[in-house]
């Protein structure tokens, strides 16, 4: 079987999963560098402890560690989430629809800063990076009931939030 | 509605009813206008080329973290005294691993690349790769090794019978045929035997005899007695004294009418064979005679 300590395996597997794994950490904590730092160290961690993790266990492993490095952090910094828009071709649409349109934008993105952590982890991990709930409750390390209450509450927040109701 | 009926709405596992009347509420409108403008969210760009690069330069270099100028030598010398490992057909060797053994009656001394030091029992082996040192520091055992590791990453020792992990301790590993023993000195180690992990603070030791895990005492002094020249054994069955011998002094060791499980707790001098035959022979009350490089043990008249 391979072994993560041969440079081949450990430069795919790092192919495959780094970006999951910013992504996850950036969606706790909207915060780039974070996301990054986390990239690395838990990269780092897998390097170091490559002889006792099987290639199949890898993924799970790093996103352990990534998890787990923040587990402690402060939770109370403000998190000011950005997300880029998609690069549609919206020059058919009438001004007033895209003003419209950005305003709702900004209101979800609001409204998503004002989620609970946890609640919005699982509600992006699930809209852009499109994991099922399944694979969300292994991430977080919690049960799919409990992951399907977090994406129930936060649709309710958002909804509630947006609406202004 | 069910329970969390709304994460089931967005999986698409309502039922055809349920769903139904969901799409009659006053709500429902809301919910797919979050629904669909959710699906125009990104997550800010990620260079993975670029962060693997990083990775390998910064965290995972070729440059070696411990600092080896001389003056510092002392400073970040920590060892763990492991006692040695016994490693049999753990041995893996390739071109890239430095490998360094030892003949009966010989001891050596090798220094790794990041200063952590081995010191060569008789009859032992061990291997590591130079090249991968400062990523990884894994060496392999065969025999007896006394260790003392620089601080820094983890540094294993390998062996066909267990594994062991220290984070810069003194200690001496031990493997030979059905006996591993591990005692360190000063730090702490893990050893990992048939699969169960055991830590060992400084002053303890981890004994194993033909598979069966054997109660220990507390080793004395701050490194293995066979560094002193001598060989120390607390309640070992006599046959592996007797291998020890052999390794010590490169003589063949013969038994008549001896038993050899019998326990034996003493040592025996590695520079002097007449002292060694007799600090075995006479606590164990038996006899000997000595020709060329031929030993043989037996059995003495009734003790008093």
């Amino acid at each position: 079987m391979d072994n993560v300590c041969e440079d081949q395996t450990f430069s795919s597997l790092f192919k495959a999963h780094s970006k999951s794994v910013f992504n996850y950490i950036y969606y706790k904590f909207g915060n780039e560098e974070k996301a990054n730092d986390a990239v690395q160290e838990a990269f780092v961690k897998l390097w170091e402890n490559c002889a006792k993790v099987t290639p199949d266990k890898a993924k799970s492993f790093v996103y352990t560690v990534a998890n787990n490095l923040y587990l402690n952090v402060i939770k109370a910094e403000k998190v000011r989430l950005k997300y880029a828009e998609k690069g549609d071709d919206r020059s058919h649409e009438s001004p007033e629809f895209l003003m419209e349109e950005k305003e709702y934008k900004q209101k979800l993105d609001n409204a998503l800063d004002a989620l609970p952590e946890n609640q919005r982890t699982t509600f992006l991990l699930n809209r852009i990076d499109g994991k099922k709930y399944a694979e969300i409750a292994e991430m977080e390390g919690v049960s799919v009931k409990a992951i399907e209450k977090r994406m129930h509450l936060a649709l309710k927040s958002l909804r509630e939030q947006i609406d202004g109701i | 509605m069910q329970e969390n009926y709304l994460a089931k709405w967005l999986s698409g596992e309502l039922s055809e009813a349920e769903l139904a009347e969901f799409k009659k509420s006053e709500e429902y409108a809301s919910y797919q206008k979050l629904l669909e403008v959710s699906k125009t969210l990104e997550a800010p760009n990620f260079d993975a080329d670029e962060a693997f690069q990083r990775l390998k330069t910064e965290r995972i270099g070729n440059s070696p973290k411990v600092i080896t100028l001389n003056p510092f030598k002392k400073f970040l010398r920590v060892a763990a005294v492991i006692a040695v490992l016994l490693a049999g057909s753990y041995f893996y060797v390739s071109s890239l691993d430095e490998t360094y053994s030892t003949q009966l009656a010989e001891r050596t001394e090798v220094t790794l690349p990041d200063n952590s030091e081995i010191f060569l029992n008789a009859e032992s082996q061990i291997s590591f790769s130079k090249k991968k040192w400062d990523q990884k520091r894994d060496v392999t055992l065969k025999g007896e090794a006394f260790f003392r590791v620089a601080k820094g990453k983890k540094f294993t020792v390998s062996t066909d019978q267990g594994t062991v992990a220290v984070l810069g301790t003194q200690f001496n590993v031990e493997n030979r045929d059905n006996f591993f023993e591990v005692t360190c000195f000063e730090g702490l180690v893990s050893v990992t035997f048939k699969g169960k992990e055991t830590k060992l603070p400084a002053g303890t030791s981890f004994v194993v005899i033909d598979g069966v895990i054997q109660p220990t005492n507390k080793p004395e002094g701050a490194h293995p007695a066979w560094m002193n020249n001598e060989s120390s054994f607390d309640r070992i069955p006599l046959k592996y004294v007797l291998a020890e011998l052999e390794r010590q002094f490169n003589v063949s060791v013969k038994t008549k009418d001896v038993n050899t499980e019998l326990i034996f707790t003493g040592s025996f001098d590695n520079t002097n064979l007449e002292m060694a035959l007799k600090s075995i022979s006479t606590p164990s009350h038996i006899k000997y005679t000595v020709e060329d490089d031929n030993v043989l043990f037996y059995a003495g008249n009734t003790p008093q």
